[in-house]
């Protein structure tokens, strides 16, 4: 086990050096919903408490953003050179995999703690159980999209450029055609029916079904569970089988 | 046993193979010196060994472990210097080697102290505490090759050891990876340099096009070219045609011309052995020698010799 750690926290030194962009991503989330998300609410009236659905939105998108930069970030160490490294190291496989999927937990957990606290104090009156099974799906969610894009990734071993693109149009899209920042039922029809393949609409409606929120302006939450799950395990599992391919038959580093 | 074996070991990449079908052998405790030019599958081979790849078809081991069915065993026992150090942006090289020592299980009573002394030999000491990215390629050419002189492994592989790095540099590497082996290690090292392999090697394997043309020491290589030692004669004959004649009829030569009336110009094999029969028959003819220059095929001519191109020329 102490292998996993020391590997975790090797990669973890070069992200919080210097931990600026935290603080910055921090920052963000506090300008968003101090001045954004308390105008946008005021201008909502058809929904009480519009400030705390933004927030948990906000959140959820931000944890979308940290699951791509971690799948990302893993297809930038075979590119440069760190992860034909890493492989030649005495550990097992499974070692180095599984302390690349810790790390990236670690990463959005200190990336979330302080936008979290934030929105769970907005929210209030919560349990322990709520807090903590929303935080749960925060982490399904963020492995989901981590194996999204590392799957996504390897567009990259053939353009770079391509998948950037690919990336930045695929995010738009499934950030802005979901329910991260309204409800399902005040959707018109052709938008709520792209929002429905988002994954975010699915996450987003679960944690905010977890602390407490309306449950009838909210996806059922079986759906949630059951499409979040099987994306997880389904964009993990297509993740691993290409890093397998990676490297097994890709020249890289 | 041998420290490495490789046997019909292919690699492809698509359609393109690296490796077709490598038979190759490395004794415990010699310097190999793989050579070839770019696209010749060196690093291939070296990447498969280190079990970061995977080959297409074939058997490879290292000290008798298989690099498919024990992996893990495999990388227990060696280390891989990279052609590139790169990805360790905001790591200095202080915590790079204290983390390769860790993670490769270097005592811990002995891990600070081998840094310390490896940085310093490898004149890495001062940058200690700067970033990765901050460091010249030179600097981070010599902190990869750190990494195996802390680690010591039983077998320790350099793919090109000292590109990028100055020609003082290059002398310093070069014998602590002779120093390596000296203490007890089996080194395979790929490089390209003509200099670097002649400098290393116990024996040079020349790759080429994903297969071993040759596989010797060096001066077995440079003999087995017939004609390949050029010796140059200056003699008082009365007659240098003649001279030519006989000496041509000498074992070991190859082809005798005459360049002007008293120098003469030999192709011959093994020039240490046909330097005396040479003189012996001056001697014998009571002809005067007045020089001998004695020329040996490079590696380059080596490598010319057994392929049919030069060293530098890509692969086609």
């Amino acid at each position: 086990m102490s292998s996993i750690v020391r590997l975790i926290w090797f990669d973890l030194k070069q992200e919080l050096n210097p931990p600026v962009w935290i603080v910055m991503e921090w920052m963000v989330f506090a300008v968003q919903l101090g001045v954004y998300g308390a105008l946008i609410s005021r201008l909502v009236t058809s929904m009480s408490e519009y400030l705390q659905f933004y927030a948990v939105g906000f959140v959820i998108m931000m944890t979308f953003e940290i699951g791509s930069h971690v799948g990302r970030h893993f297809v930038e160490h075979a590119h440069e050179g760190r992860l034909p490294y890493l492989l030649s190291l005495p550990i097992p496989r499974w070692k180095l995999f599984l302390s690349v999927a810790l790390q990236g937990g670690v990463e959005l957990a200190l990336l979330l703690v302080v936008p979290l606290s934030v929105t769970l104090s907005i929210i209030g009156n919560l349990t322990a159980l709520s807090v903590a099974s929303a935080v749960a799906t925060l982490f399904w969610l963020g492995f989901g999209v981590s194996g999204l894009m590392l799957a996504l990734s390897f567009i990259a071993f053939r353009s770079a450029d391509i998948y950037t693109a690919i990336v930045t149009a695929l995010s738009t899209l499934i950030i802005r055609f979901s329910t991260v920042f309204y409800p399902l039922i005040f959707l018109p029809s052709s938008y709520a029916g792209a929002a429905t393949i988002s994954p975010l609409t699915y996450g987003s409606d679960l944690v905010r079904l977890l602390l407490g929120f309306d449950p009838s302006i909210l996806v059922d939450p079986r759906v949630a569970a059951a499409v979040l799950g099987a994306l997880a395990v389904s964009t993990l599992g297509l993740g691993m089988f290409l890093l397998q391919r990676l490297v097994e038959g890709v020249k890289s580093g | 046993m041998f420290a490495i074996e490789t046997r019909n070991l292919t690699k492809l990449y698509g359609k393109t193979k690296a490796l077709k079908g490598l038979d190759f052998t490395v004794d415990e405790g010699e310097i190999m010196v793989l050579l070839g030019p770019n696209g010749s599958g060196k690093t291939t081979l070296l990447l498969i060994l280190a079990t970061v790849l995977k080959p297409t078809s074939g058997i490879a081991k290292v000290m008798g472990y298989d690099v498919i069915r024990q992996p893990t065993r495999v990388r227990q026992i060696l280390g891989i210097a990279f052609q590139d150090a790169r990805g360790f942006w905001r790591h200095k090289p202080m915590e790079i080697l204290r983390f390769h020592a860790t993670v490769c299980g270097v005592p811990k009573s002995k891990r600070e102290t081998l840094i310390e002394q490896v940085m310093k030999d490898l004149e890495l000491w001062d940058a200690r505490g700067k970033l990765f990215m901050h460091l010249s390629g030179g600097q981070t050419k010599r902190l990869e090759v750190a990494k195996l002189l802390v680690q010591r492994p039983r077998l320790a592989i350099f793919d090109e050891p000292s590109s990028q790095v100055d020609l003082r540099g290059k002398r310093i590497i070069w014998d602590h990876i002779r120093k390596l082996r000296d203490e007890g290690s089996t080194v395979l090292a790929a490089t390209n340099e003509v200099r670097e392999a002649e400098y290393l090697a116990d024996r040079i394997t020349i790759l080429d096009q994903g297969l071993s043309v040759v596989c010797d020491t060096v001066q077995h290589l440079k003999d087995s070219i017939t004609g390949g030692d050029i010796v140059e004669l200056e003699v008082e004959a009365p007659d240098n045609n003649n001279m030519a004649e006989e000496l041509s009829r000498l074992e070991g030569t190859f082809r005798v011309t005459a360049l002007n009336e008293s120098q003469l110009r030999a192709y011959v094999s093994m020039s240490e052995a046909w330097v005396p029969k040479m003189t012996n028959l001056c001697y014998q003819r009571n002809i005067r020698v007045l020089s001998v220059r004695v020329t040996e095929p490079s590696l380059d001519d080596v490598f010319l010799h057994f392929t049919g191109r030069v060293l530098g020329a890509p692969t086609s």
